[in-house]
């Protein structure tokens, strides 16, 4: 029914599809076995963090700069100037745009 | 309230220490090797409150450590007893009215059982923790 043997095995929406859904029901089964005394809007419901305070969950983020925060350290000099020039303004990234855009295509009339 | 099934099954217990200089924490880890096992009674230590009907609490409470008691209390589900292990939790011990100590566990949480010593003997330990979990008991039957 619908079936795909790729060759390394048989791909089914159907079979996969009936895995999904009982994964869920096991997941619901286990899930009723807990307890559900627990007091709501308490600190019963907040993440145990060795009993510090939980903070708010946008500074726990990871931002995408967390990634590579060594190499804008090492190229400060570098990062500092280039960010000065991000204004914000649309009309200053279109004049960067044009105007590099005139350089290229005076260094490629100068080559020809 | 009476208490959940999970009191009959297994006692899982969490460890906090709020200034201990270490002797009762070391006496409470040799209450669970081999000699003492007290996993036969289904007691246990858990990694999180959350998942904890006692709290075992060494040391006097450090004023670092106020904050950080109350809240883990808090995060520990009802009905939950406390147990104080050795001299300085249920006193302040030597470290009575010391400059950075807030007092004795009783003035933060309410304990169920007191185990003194310095430091107790793991046997002591166990039977405080037993005695805590049979005056639940007895709490819940009157209610």
């Amino acid at each position: 029914m619908n079936a795909i043997n790729t060759g390394f095995g048989i791909w089914s929406p159907v079979v996969w599809t009936l895995l999904f859904l009982g994964i869920v029901l096991i997941g619901v089964a286990i899930r009723s076995l807990g307890r559900k005394d627990y007091k709501k809007d308490t600190d019963q419901t907040k993440a145990f963090l060795s009993g510090n305070e939980e903070p708010p969950a946008a500074e726990l983020h990871v931002r995408g700069d967390h990634v590579y925060w060594g190499m804008t350290k090492g190229f400060s000099a570098y990062y500092d100037r280039i960010r000065a020039w991000h204004t914000g303004i649309l009309s200053d990234y279109v004049g960067w745009f044009v105007g590099v855009l005139a350089i290229v295509f005076i260094v490629l009339a100068l080559l020809r | 309230m009476a208490l959940p099934v999970s009191f009959k099954k297994a006692l899982w217990v969490f460890h906090v220490a709020t200034g201990s200089c270490n002797g009762c924490d070391i006496e409470i880890v040799a209450a669970l090797t081999p000699r003492y096992d007290t996993e036969r009674f289904g007691i246990m230590l858990t990694g999180t409150p959350r998942h904890a009907d006692v709290l075992l609490v060494t040391g006097p409470v450090t004023k670092p450590m106020l904050s950080r008691l109350k809240r883990i209390y808090d995060q520990t589900p009802d009905p939950k007893a406390v147990v104080v292990v050795g001299g300085c939790g249920s006193t302040g011990g030597v470290f009575y009215e010391s400059y950075n100590v807030v007092g004795p566990v009783d003035e933060v949480v309410p304990v169920a059982a007191y185990v003194v010593g310095c430091p107790p003997r793991p046997e002591a330990i166990i039977d405080g923790v037993v005695k805590a979990v049979a005056a639940l008991e007895q709490a819940g039957v009157s209610k």
